[in-house]
């Protein structure tokens, strides 16, 4: 038997292929079936044209792909032995520019798109509260995620789709006020998750180190808790417990997990495959079925995100969860959640170490359209894990352009005899509702993961 | 009270769903009052109780709002099955009203610059030879990269309660694009007397000169009314791209093309002698308030 269902209410729309034995599944295909070419799009465009092009790769996460794309192009001077002198305050402006993306996302992620369907496993008319459009907390997490925005339009003029880094530096020069009105943005969304997403004290609970501690919370973290051992939530989801991070930043480390083991990253171990992926503008071969392709580290498959990034930086709490309840959608959720908190103490910590007497931005010495041909790549963390971009250019225009997301290392194809991330984490699950929900764990946004 | 709530149909074709997410960053008690005023029936990425297929069996739909250019090429694209093209043929019949929202939708923006599917075009390069029968207004369309959240929200409202509004050539409603970008910009004073930004990253100087700021010939009130309630783009400090234009996005954005030393694009309706003549004579002018820091 086969089953085919269409996952929307994500960003952008995902189909879910599987084959059932005996009541399991025992094949499942995630297909993404939109494909918008954007490194068709970039070639042959000015260089500098990348900075607005990229960010328009996704609507919720465009100002990762705008920092990868400024950092490539920074990495082409230092290719070609000019690093750039970037100032502490354009580095700590572009690092705060990133977590309030982050934040964002984390807050309508777990309200939009995991909560009403966490919810509609249970009965229970208390969790109303989360319908879409009507319930109270999806109401009051659409207000607590539009106002922590405004802190991003402070220094980007805009959110979304500002390109205000730029190879250099950033465009903006906040005032002390400006800065203070940011911090303010950002403690609307503290007071929230006090009040509202983990129901206890912000300090209180970034000092947990264990399920005791969390079970002492009041939010909608708890709700989330409750409903998720009801059905075994903190039982499936498991992929291979391999875990990687590519970026690294004030609160994220760099380096990778296998069997226990944490080890540093060897850039040059990365590869891209697209055996079971489409061709453009190639007739399809039987095999091929979906636009995203496969990212692999030494040819194994690696999850990548939040979860990796608890892990990998050594956060307690979450260290003592995933311990037990391994990468079950449980740990996967309560990880991304646990990091909303923590960025959203670091980020405020950030914004206090602005020195607005530093410049913004230091013109380079020369243009990037007069360099002959060169190359230049990155490695940030967005929102849903590691995201790479990989640039090469030519006499003042790019030649070609590449983008690895998160997505892709999560969400691609499986090659061979094995399984992608998602894919090992949903076989062997025995209903479709869940398999949608271990799916949805990982923050599917099909706009990036084809692009 | 027992209020009639017109029905809004939100759907997906080609886009990146900023759009999406530029209205779910509106302003928060302007987005509430929508919702109770509306009755916001599907939206892929946000509502639960309906599916597409209940969209489909509606007879009427009140307002479709399209974000994301068309295309009918199911290869590269589709949406439950159905090529985008197909999708809007489908919805559009039903509809009284159309509001493509965002470039995308309103003329391929993007998206259309991915010439290896040669389809992609805005909902009213195809829709233009259709006999739509429900139809009560022609096609509006909100550019913009994203489009304005308060752009939507002002649109809606005011249909509701005229039924009709006034457009422009390119079918965009008269009362948000009859200005230009540059109109409210904090750096007018330094634009009026032709002092530059020194570099990016400064408060001070305007950018049309060296950035590239395209705000003098865009059509839209992004500086009148704020972005996320509180800033634009040229007051941070980063150029105009001239996103709601229909040539967007163009060619080296981040730059002012020149012609000896004179920015080639005027803006918009001047003369060019005229232009050049007064920048002449404002440059004779040394005005030390606008040379100098603004907090010292
Ligand atoms: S920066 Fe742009 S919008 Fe502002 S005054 Fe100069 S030209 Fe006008
Ligand atoms: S200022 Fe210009 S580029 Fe920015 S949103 Fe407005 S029209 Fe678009």
């Amino acid at each position: 038997m086969k089953t085919v269902d269409i996952v929307e209410r994500i960003e952008g729309e995902a189909k879910l292929v599987c084959s059932w034995k005996e009541n399991k599944i025992s094949d499942a295909r995630i297909e993404f079936l939109n494909f918008r070419g954007f490194e068709y799009i970039l070639q042959n465009k000015p260089i500098l044209d990348s900075l607005v092009y990229t960010p328009r790769i996704c609507g919720i996460c465009g100002q990762a792909h705008l920092k990868a794309t400024v950092e490539a192009l920074e990495n082409i001077y230092e290719n070609v032995n000019e690093a750039l002198v970037i100032t502490n305050k354009a580095k700590l402006l572009r690092e705060i520019g990133l977590n309030i993306e982050i934040i964002d996302s984390h807050i309508k992620w777990f309200y939009m798109f995991i909560m009403p369907d966490i919810a509609k496993l249970s009965n229970d008319i208390k969790y109303n509260k989360y319908e879409p459009l009507k319930g109270s907390l999806w109401l009051n997490a659409s207000r607590v995620a539009s106002e922590t925005i405004k802190a991003i339009a402070i220094i980007g003029g805009q959110w979304p789709h500002t390109s205000y880094m730029i190879p250099g530096g950033v465009m903006s020069d906040p005032t002390l006020f400006d800065l203070t009105s940011m911090q303010n943005y950002l403690e609307q969304a503290i007071i929230f998750f006090e009040n509202t997403l983990g129901g206890i004290d912000f300090e209180e609970y970034l000092a947990f180190s264990n399920m005791e501690d969390f079970l002492k919370t009041n939010g909608s973290l708890i709700d989330f808790k409750n409903i998720a051992f009801k059905n075994n939530l903190e039982k499936i989801g498991k992929a291979y417990d391999s875990h990687i991070v590519l970026g690294s930043s004030s609160l994220f480390e760099s380096g990778k997990i296998k069997i226990k083991n944490i080890s540093k990253i060897d850039s040059s171990k990365i590869s891209e495959s697209s055996i079971n992926t489409f061709k453009v503008n190639i007739s399809k071969k039987e095999n091929e079925y979906t636009w995203s392709k496969t990212a692999l580290y030494a040819n194994e498959f690696y999850e990548t995100g939040p979860l990796s990034r608890a892990l990998i930086s050594n956060r307690k709490f979450i260290k003592t969860i995933h311990k037990e309840y391994q990468d079950s959608v449980f740990t996967r959720v309560l990880a991304r959640m646990d990091e909303l908190a923590h960025l959203l103490y670091t980020t405020k910590k950030l914004i206090s170490k602005v020195d607005t007497s530093e410049p913004s931005f230091i013109k380079p010495k020369y243009s990037l359209n007069d360099i002959e041909t060169a190359i230049g790549s990155s490695f940030i963390e967005a929102s849903r894990g590691s995201l790479s971009h990989k640039v090469e250019v030519s006499k003042g225009l790019i030649k070609t352009y590449d983008v690895i997301t998160p997505t892709v290392w999560n969400l691609g194809p499986g090659i061979k005899d094995k399984y992608g991330v998602a894919q090992k984490a949903i076989v062997g699950l025995d209903s479709i509702s869940k398999a949608e929900i271990v799916l949805r764990s990982f923050d599917i946004c099909s706009v990036c993961t084809t692009h | 009270m027992i209020r009639h709530k017109p029905k809004v149909v939100w759907i997906q074709a080609i886009t990146c769903n900023g759009n999406t997410h530029s209205l779910l960053s509106s302003n928060y008690s302007r987005f509430e009052l929508f919702l109770n005023s509306f009755d916001f029936f599907y939206h892929p990425s946000l509502t639960t109780q309906n599916s597409l297929e209940d969209v489909f069996s509606l007879k009427e739909i009140d307002f479709l709002l399209i974000e994301g250019a068309i295309s009918s090429n199911k290869e590269f694209y589709s949406i439950s099955n159905n090529d985008t093209l197909s999708l809007l043929e489908k919805l559009a019949n039903k509809s009284k009203y159309i509001i493509c929202v965002g470039s995308c939708a309103s003329y391929g923006g993007v998206h259309a610059k991915f010439e290896e599917n040669k389809q992609i075009k805005g909902v009213s390069d195809y829709l233009i030879s259709w006999n739509l029968e429900k139809i009560k207004h022609p096609i509006i369309n909100l550019t913009g990269c994203p489009v304005h959240p308060e752009w939507i929200l002002q649109t809606l409202f005011s249909l509701k309660q005229r039924e009709t509004i006034a457009l422009d050539e390119n079918k965009r409603p008269k009362e948000i694009y009859y200005g230009l970008a540059h109109h409210g910009c904090t750096r007018n004073e330094y634009f009026e007397w032709k002092v530059e930004a020194k570099s990016f990253g400064v408060k001070e100087g305007c950018l049309f000169y060296e950035q590239g700021c395209r705000a003098p010939m865009t059509h839209s009130n992004c500086n009148r009314i704020l972005w996320n309630d509180v800033n634009s783009k040229t007051r941070a400090g980063m150029p105009c791209i001239g996103c709601t234009e229909f040539d967007f996005p163009r060619n080296n954005m981040l730059e002012t093309k020149k012609n000896i030393g004179i920015p080639m694009d005027v803006p918009l309706g001047i003369n060019k002698r005229a232009y050049l003549t007064l920048t002449g004579v404002a440059k004779t002018f040394k005005i030390d308030r606008l040379n100098k820091k603004l907090i010292e």
